[in-house]
């Protein structure tokens, strides 16, 4: 698929087919894309651990699930729970940007050199930043992004997937999670029971309420022309309709071949 | 029989017929009246009517009086839509079927509860 075409059709899918289990490949071409993600310093705080649903004891499924993405855990054949490391910034200690200094990606051009990294970013920026209670907000952009890369890849797999949270207590005992790392999310993964489509591109705030320029008063101005192009390039599909009956045809039909309530 | 009035009657039967409506279209509980049978059988084997099957998932706060969805409440709902399939002698769909249409009562009248729980 074309790159705006994989945006276009991603869908957060909460029905998976129970029959079709999900190629190990594809796993690893999630996780790939999540690790060429651009990501601050090169620190690449993201941890993922994979984990097949059928290989989970089912009473620590029963802990795993939150109330209202129960379903989805339980439905999805595979399941990638993400963390956030919080303690590779002081276990690197700038090595990786001494890196990016190595293969020309940060030059003297903008400031950059061994020096500058070991003296002054490390020591006087990063290490302190670790301490600063807003560190694992930034960090957790950073995995968001990485994570943003692993979902879009799916997709462009032709995969289901669908954020959610998870019982980190449980989760902690169950993958041996080290004590500094901060639960995030888990990708819910595998074939979708739902429709390509799956009721249309979800309604979405209007555009001038999200992005603005010049401060943050002004708007972006919006070009229709823009938008035009894009619905060419697939990033916009036909928006899902309220009221929606061919959808909720289609969840009914999945609600009773699945046994579950309407 | 709990149930002193016609079960269409209760108020959270009657939202319940709305949430319905609203969602799928069309009139589910005079389609199906399987659905409000099932109902009808659970508040019976809870002892009682519907709308007290829909208010003991819930209590209030005592110092403001905000009334929220109790966990503890919840999980003894879903303990007893378990003994309630258990004890049904139907066979597994036909018993699934009827936890499900009970399920469908609490979820349209906002009670946190999932098919996961039962």
């Amino acid at each position: 698929m074309e790159f705006k075409e994989v945006l276009g059709i991603r869908r957060s899918i909460r029905f998976f087919d129970q029959e079709r289990p999900v190629e190990r490949e594809k796993i690893q071409k999630i996780l790939e894309a999540m690790r060429v993600a651009s990501c601050a310093v090169n620190a690449h705080w993201l941890r993922a651990v994979v984990v097949n649903r059928e290989d989970i004891p089912p009473e620590t499924m029963e802990a795993l699930k939150m109330p209202v993405a129960a379903l989805v855990q339980e439905l999805a054949p595979v399941h990638i729970y993400c963390y956030l490391d919080t303690g590779i910034v002081n276990r690197i200690k700038g090595t990786r940007l001494r890196q990016l200094v190595d293969v020309g990606a940060l030059a003297p051009t903008h400031g950059w050199s061994h020096k500058f990294v070991d003296e002054f970013v490390y020591p006087q920026v990063l290490e302190p930043l670790t301490q600063n209670p807003a560190y694992p907000i930034a960090a957790a952009f950073d995995c968001g992004g990485a994570g943003t890369q692993g979902l879009l890849t799916a997709v462009d797999e032709g995969l289901g997937v669908c954020w959610t949270a998870f019982n980190a207590d449980a989760a902690k005992t169950l993958l041996d999670i080290p004590d500094d790392w901060i639960p995030l999310y888990v990708m819910n993964v595998g074939y979708s029971l739902e429709s390509r489509e799956a009721g249309g591109q979800r309604p979405r705030p209007e555009f001038e309420e999200l992005y603005f320029e010049g401060n943050a008063r002004q708007p972006f101005r919006r070009d229709p022309r823009v938008v035009k192009d894009l619905e060419k390039e697939k990033l916009f599909t036909p928006p899902a309709p309220s009221p929606n009956p061919e959808r909720m045809k289609e969840i009914r039909t999945m609600a009773r071949k699945l046994g579950l309530p309407e | 029989m709990p149930t002193e009035r016609a079960i269409e009657d209760y108020a959270s039967v009657a939202e319940w017929a709305q949430g319905l409506r609203d969602q799928w279209g069309g009139d589910p509980l005079a389609e199906e009246p399987e659905k409000l049978a099932s109902l009808a059988a659970f508040c019976e084997f809870v002892d009682m009517n519907p709308d007290e099957v829909l208010a003991f998932c819930f209590l209030r706060k005592k110092a403001s009086g905000e009334r929220f969805g109790s966990q503890k409440r919840r999980e003894e709902i879903a303990a007893r839509l378990r003994e309630f399939r258990d004890q049904s002698g139907l066979d597994a769909a036909a018993a699934r079927k009827r936890v499900n249409d009970v399920l469908s009562f609490l979820i349209h009248g906002g009670v946190l509860i999932h098919t996961g729980m039962v």
